[in-house]
């Protein structure tokens, strides 16, 4: 079965990339049935309008399968998370960023970052579980950072330890998050700046040419 | 107007909506429904309700795993957080107080949440401990709220034990208290043993005696109503 027609539905309704995923060598317990990723990447401007994009497109998709008969279980944008659902204790049994990379939609970046091709970790991602029997995309298996370290060089708390991911070796240690952590709550306490965003805009893949 | 036909359209909206865990379609059937001016209880049982036995019955069969009865359940309370203000205090001969948590230990509580659920939905008052209390908390609260059901769920065998203190102290305190014990490890013979009143050995089951339960609740409810009529 091609997931040609959902994919066409989701583009047409504004997702900027969507791919399909076998993630079945990934599953275990509850969700064994659930064999396909829908994985939807939607281009990040950091503000509401992302998440609720990302939530109408989910909600197209589950509406989809819902009419073709098939099962489904939705992974929401992280920033959506509504805890004292019952469903929510199910959210982090998948990650995004590991159905992205099943869906052929880009790999794991030395600075912990879902890296797509085209828009680099310029996207912001919503999953959708599925047992509709859909022909899988062709998964990344290697990190594309190669010899690239600007993310690494320029982080200025020091966190990335420029490790590459790839499918073989899924959970190196990429990015000391206690470090990233703690350096945003200095600086947020002396700019009142929320995040910091350096690994994300020092990129060079998707980065808008001047 | 409610005509016969608009209401078994909404009941049949509301009863789909949970079996296909359709948060959104259930929100809006029951919108409908109080805004037709639907009486809430048959709302509630006749729609919602019968939507989770169907679901009950799906999850026995293996057709639906733990996700999918988890978002029945959300879908459920979707509906509920709608219907619930509308709903008109009725005598269903039973004292509706019960008081729900997972033993001292232990963080297990799906089982226990979905057994809440359902004496939600029964117009219980329930006191919810949550997760990991410790086994004290449980005789306090009960005669703090004066409930007469107490729920104690246990996922391990290790917490399990803990069941075993609270029944006799509860017991000690107040005779006529009735106890219900939940969870994987937890059997008849351990329930008769420690002098428990119920028991529900996984979450499928404890679904099943809640909706058992509420089946009987509605026939007592149909049974009120039949009366009702009856006397008038």
């Amino acid at each position: 079965m091609k997931a040609d027609e959902l994919k066409s539905i989701l583009i047409e309704s504004g997702a900027t990339v969507v791919g399909v995923g076998d993630i079945s060598p990934a599953l275990k317990g509850d969700i064994m049935h659930l064999k396909r990723a829908v994985s939807i990447g939607v281009k990040r401007n950091l503000n509401a309008v992302t998440v609720k994009q990302l939530i109408m497109l989910q909600k197209k998709a589950e509406s989809y399968l819902r009419q073709k008969g098939y099962r489904f279980l939705s992974i929401p944008p992280d920033s959506d998370r509504r805890n004292g659902k019952f469903i929510s204790r199910l959210y982090g049994l998948f990650c995004h960023k590991t159905a992205a990379t099943c869906a052929g939609l880009g790999w794991i970046g030395k600075n912990g970052l879902l890296i797509n091709r085209e828009y680099g970790p310029r996207l912001s991602w919503a999953t959708v579980l599925t047992d509709a029997p859909f022909e899988p995309d062709e998964p990344v298996v290697v990190s594309g950072c190669k010899d690239c370290d600007l993310c690494v060089k320029y982080c200025p708390s020091g966190a990335i330890s420029g490790v590459e991911w790839s499918r073989s070796e899924p959970f190196p240690l990429l990015v000391d998050y206690k470090k990233c952590d703690e350096f945003k709550k200095t600086r947020r306490r002396f700019e009142k700046k929320p995040n910091c965003g350096v690994c994300i805009n020092i990129c060079p893949y998707g980065r808008q040419k001047l | 107007m409610l005509t016969e036909e608009k209401k078994r359209e909404i009941l049949d909206r509301l009863k789909n909506g949970v079996i296909q865990y359709d948060e959104d379609a259930v929100r809006e059937a029951a919108q409908e429904a109080v805004e037709f001016g639907m009486d809430a209880n048959e709302a509630i049982f006749e729609g919602l309700v019968s939507g989770m036995e169907e679901v009950g019955r799906l999850f026995e069969e293996q057709e639906y795993f733990v996700p999918e009865l988890l978002m029945c359940a959300d879908a459920l309370y979707a509906g509920l957080d709608i219907l619930k203000p509308h709903v008109k205090k009725m005598d269903l001969g039973v004292k509706g107080s019960v008081v729900i948590g997972t033993v001292e230990g232990d963080v297990h509580d799906i089982g226990k949440n979905i057994v809440k659920m359902m004496f939600d939905v029964a117009g219980f008052t329930v006191y919810d401990l949550g997760r990991d209390v410790p086994l004290d908390k449980f005789v306090e609260e009960q005669l703090r709220t004066d409930s007469d059901l107490v729920c104690l769920s246990a996922m391990m065998t290790t917490t399990m034990v803990g069941m075993q203190k609270v029944i006799e102290k509860l017991k000690q305190k107040n005779p006529d208290v009735k106890i219900m014990i939940g969870g994987a490890p937890v059997s008849k013979e351990l329930a008769d043993k420690w002098g428990a009143d119920g028991y529900a050995p996984d979450a499928n089951n404890a679904l099943k005696e809640a909706i058992n339960m509420i089946s009987s609740l509605r026939k007592m409810r149909q049974e009120a109503e039949a009366n009702r009529i009856e006397g008038r």
